[in-house]
């Protein structure tokens, strides 16, 4: 496959280096010929150094109350990123209210979260460390005095950033970069595309034409070959929370409640109200980001709150048209799809598995 | 020049330090708040109402100098229903626009339905109609519009609903209920069959037909009804056509909108609210306010010429939701007599068109025009 | 033979023998082209300097005879509606009229008809011609028309007019551009074929079918006038 380095200057560095990060030691990572750079911004740009530190925070359990939650416990490299739950399990087998989503190709997202509510990764990495349910630090000092307490730390951060001062902003820029690496653009439906007639099965076939077509698939799900992760990046109400929560109720309740974004995002129904918390605008109740479908075989159940456990309650869910509710996205209607039809929406969403998920096989074993 | 990602930035912060203040603040301060946000159409806010999400609540969105709401209707329009089946786009979005009537906090005191109930005027299509708007829980005042009319000239129409011209007194208010679609007949001697003649009546774009007018007839009796009404009591009228000349081709007109506006020139306040456009829509003439409606069904481009100048546009609507563009909404009434329009544009935040506004006569921003 | 130029409003240039006016006496005037070159000619040019005749088989030294010298004028009154063209005609002793307008070849020419125009320009679309295309684009663009007011691309009932009244809102001009919602580069008949699948919820048609190059011909046809402006959004 002919593809281009992201970084050159970076990547051609890894040769060099006797760094004891993993990632960092496979070269084929790569972004293909044609798409565009992940977003990376302007103050962390990409370093062999940040990545090696980035890596291994992301894998250690002691940026974690009790030293048993790492980045890595819900977004798995052994899960497709992701954990396999419904909704994420912190410190002492806490549950949190939203699905874990996978990391790979985060860096091409907009808006982390579901919900949107960062811009950045960095961000983004910040907030999982001192929520209650999830690594449930007391705060942001206290991570950085934790970190402080590690010895070997201090040279990885003295090699990042060029002092071995701990700050929460920089683990955040390590964990970013790391993440920045996780990106897979390799799959049967990427062949196919390309004019490989044979790269994925006639079924799944027939699937690309329904999703592009009758199913409706491509409104959110679009393939756009400069970006091809599969997400419109925007949000939609799809009725997900309709099934349980009546929205009218939560958004008078939200409208008088004096907590935070991420506080709201985390209590068990006002989290339901999605981009609402964040844009307070009506066309967002109950709006959740479009996510991409690259791996979605891999990262089950599925929904912001994990609520349909496999693809075919995915694609039912869909051909219902949604959950109505008063602000359902214009764009959802029953679909009428015959059973058949499901199959082969199915077959397709297989054929957005990577094949070069071997490349993480490392990381997966940082998991043991 | 910022970015627009610094704009978008500077926008969602000037509103979440708007919500942040109105946690804490007195009424005084929250309608100050309350008038400068919804100046920029911005969503939700404390004590909303459920459907609006707006940071006004409508029932005392007017505290200013003109007075406070009295009271206020809602109105639901152009439904343009087929009978066909429950799923139809239509008809869904006809159901979704009676639970948002429902779900207004305080309910209205009524609901208008702006007419154009059915697409081709048949019976399944009222009968459907009917049983839909059945469903409201506050009373309903029906208008009719070209597409419930012309299959046959009223027929069905009058027995599901009775006669289309009629007024009311409520809360002081004098309200008229026109049929500001009559056609000359253009039928008969080109020998159309009843279906022939509604399809070229619902056809916006069609040349065949005749222009609406509210005809001699009605304009005898709206100067009669009007003469027992005093000159300082406010006036709405109900109309399907706007009741001026916007742009003839598509009969977003009415050819004796000249007359029908003197009659109700004498009056100190009017408000005209009509259908049949499907878009945001302001005009005012002399001491007369005009406000569109929205259509529950799809949304229409503005006319290539003759948009009253204070209209403040929507933009293009995304054809990929089927929401987008459409709506209810409710219109406000004041203890002056004169009327904020309300559009609650379902997949966009809600946009208030204040009197201020319209008696301003100021020029909205020009728009996109396709 | 006066009174017949005394109608004209500007024939001042008379031949030889009239007695009055100015007479231009060539001998072998170049570009006669394929034709024998006559053994005697004159030539009598307009008041306006911009329109000659040259009368193959007259006798320089003689005057025309009175039938000839009507015909010559004739010719020459005709010729000045042409009033921008610099116009020789060449007048046979069979009378046939040759033209070369501008100093291009020679062509014939019948009185009254248009210019005549050079084989490498093409020929000129005749009215007819012109009227018979007119009605076959009509008959496209009329049934573009039938099938944009029509309910039958759909299954629902909606029509395309119903969005879109004489066709606003379709915006052809801006097409190829990439189609948000559809994610890729669209041509006019993708969106086509987008609201033919979607409000409509008829199944979509193929890119060659006679429907979808009526429903393109009647849309662009409205747009008509409008600059393109591929790309825009």
């Amino acid at each position: 496959m002919s593809g281009v380095f992201l970084r050159i200057t970076v990547f051609s560095l890894f040769g060099a280096l006797a760094s004891p990060a993993i990632f960092a030691q496979t070269p084929e990572f790569r972004v293909p010929e044609g798409v565009l750079p992940p977003i990376i911004p302007a103050d962390n740009p990409v370093t062999p150094a940040k990545i090696e530190l980035g890596e291994k925070l992301y894998f250690d359990v002691r940026l974690s109350l009790d030293d048993t939650v790492s980045c890595a416990s819900c977004h798995d490299p052994r899960k497709g990123f992701a954990d396999g739950r419904r909704v994420s399990e912190g410190v002492g087998k806490k549950t949190g209210v939203r699905n874990a989503p996978t990391v790979l190709n985060a860096a091409y997202f907009e808006q982390q979260f579901w919900d949107g509510r960062v811009a950045t990764l960095e961000e983004q990495a910040k907030q999982p460390l001192v929520n209650p349910v999830e690594m449930a630090m007391p705060s942001h000092a206290a991570v950085e005095q934790k970190l402080a307490a590690v010895a070997e730390y201090a040279p990885l951060f003295q090699k990042a950033f060029g002092d071995p001062r701990i700050t929460i902003d920089r683990v955040a820029m390590a964990v970013a970069s790391f993440e920045r690496t996780l990106i897979s653009f390799s799959a049967p439906i990427d062949r196919f595309l390309a004019g490989d007639e044979k790269a994925i099965s006639d079924s799944a076939k027939r699937g690309w034409a329904l999703f592009n077509g009758k199913a409706r698939c491509n409104t959110c799900h679009g393939h756009v070959g400069v970006l091809p992760t599969f997400t419109d990046n925007q949000f939609h109400n799809i009725g997900v929370a309709a099934k349980s929560h009546d929205f009218e109720a939560l958004a008078r309740q939200v409208a008088n409640a004096t907590e935070e974004i991420p506080d709201l995002a985390h209590q068990p129904g006002a989290t339901e109200l999605g981009r609402f918390l964040v844009t307070r605008e009506r066309p967002h109740i109950g709006a959740f980001k479009t996510p991409g479908l690259r791996n979605v075989e891999l990262t089950g159940p599925y929904m912001h709150d994990g609520s349909e456990p496999t693809l075919e309650a995915v694609i039912d869910f869909y051909d219902r048209g949604g959950e109505p509710n008063p602000f359902l996205d214009g764009g959802m209607r029953p679909l009428n799809l015959a059973a058949e039809e499901k199959k082969d929406l199915v077959e397709l969403m297989k054929a957005f598995t990577s094949d070069d998920l071997a490349r993480f096989e490392p990381l997966a074993k940082l998991m043991q | 020049m910022r970015s627009l990602d610094q704009k978008l930035k500077e926008r969602e912060e000037q509103r979440r330090r708007a919500f942040a203040a109105l946690h804490n603040c007195d009424r005084r301060t929250f309608l100050q708040l309350s008038a400068k946000l919804a100046a920029v159409a911005t969503a939700a806010g404390a004590g909303l109402a459920p459907h609006s999400f707006q940071i006004v609540e409508l029932a005392h969105a007017a505290q200013k100098e003109g007075g406070e709401t009295s009271f206020r209707f809602a109105y639901i329009s152009d439904t343009h229903l087929y009978a066909r089946g429950m799923s139809h786009r239509f008809v869904r979005a006809a159901m979704k626009a009676v639970e948002d009537v429902n779900a207004l906090r305080p309910p209205p005191d009524f609901v208008l339905f702006g007419g154009d109930l059915a697409q081709l005027g048949q019976k399944e299509e009222l009968d459907l109609g009917k049983q839909i708007l059945s469903e409201l829980k506050v009373p309903l005042r029906m208008m009719v519009g070209e597409h419930d009319w012309y299959l046959d000239m009223g027929d069905k129409w009058r027995d599901l609903f009775g006669e289309p011209v009629y007024s009311f007194d409520h809360k002081g208010v004098h309200f008229v209920t026109l049929n500001s679609v009559v056609e000359k007949d253009f039928w008969t001697e080109r020998g159309m069959t009843p279906m022939e003649r509604m399809v070229t009546v619902a056809g916006l774009d069609n040349p065949v037909q005749s222009r609406f007018e509210v005809g001699e007839e009605q304009r005898d009796w709206l100067a009669k009804d009007l003469a027992k009404v005093k000159k300082d009591t406010p006036v709405i009228v109900f109309s399907h056509s706007p009741l001026y000349k916007y742009y003839r081709n598509w009969n977003f007109w009415t050819e004796d909108a000249d007359e029908v506006q003197k009659i109700l020139f004498p009056f100190k306040s009017v408000t005209v609210i009509h259908g049949h456009t499907h878009q945001l829509l302001t005009n005012r003439i002399k001491n007369i306010s005009f406000h569109g409606m929205l259509s529950t069904a799809w949304p229409w481009p503005y006319a290539p010429e003759g948009l009253p100048k204070i209209t403040i546009q929507m933009d293009r609507a995304d054809p990929f939701d089927q929401f987008d563009g459409c709506g209810d909404g409710t219109v406000g009434v004041r203890t002056d007599g004169q009327a904020d329009k309300y559009y609650n544009l379902w997949d966009r935040s809600p946009v208030t068109v204040a009197y201020e506004q319209v008696a301003s006569g100021k020029a909205a921003p020009a728009g996109p025009s396709y | 033979m006066r009174t017949a130029l005394s109608i004209s409003l500007t024939l001042v240039t008379l031949a030889a023998g009239f007695g009055v006016g100015r007479v231009v006496f060539a001998r072998g005037p170049a570009g006669l082209g394929r034709h024998e070159e006559p053994a005697t000619y004159r030539s009598v040019t307009a008041c306006d300097r911009r329109k000659t005749v040259i009368v193959e088989g007259a006798l320089p030294d003689q005057p025309l005879p009175a039938a000839k010298a009507r015909q010559v004028a004739a010719l020459l009154q005709d010729l000045m509606r042409f009033c921008d063209e610099e116009v020789t005609a060449r007048m046979t002793s069979r009378e046939e009229v040759f033209l070369s307008v501008n100093g291009l070849p020679y062509e014939r020419y019948v009185l009254g008809s248009e210019l005549p125009y050079l084989p490498a320009h093409g020929k000129p679309h005749t009215d007819r011609e012109q009227a018979i295309w007119k009605a076959e684009s009509d008959k496209i663009v009329k049934e573009g028309h039938r099938l944009f007011h029509s309910s039958d691309l759909g299954k629902n009932g909606i029509s395309c007019d119903m969005c879109h009244p004489d066709a606003s809102n379709t915006h052809p001009e801006t097409y190829p551009k990439f189609q948000t919602q559809l994610k890729k580069v669209a041509l006019l008949r993708d969106m086509v074929n987008w609201c033919i699948e979607n409000p409509l919820e008829g199944p979509k048609l193929a890119d060659d079918d006679p429907k979808m190059k009526a429903i393109e011909a009647y849309i662009l046809h409205q747009r008509g006038g409008v600059a393109l402006e591929p790309g825009k959004h």
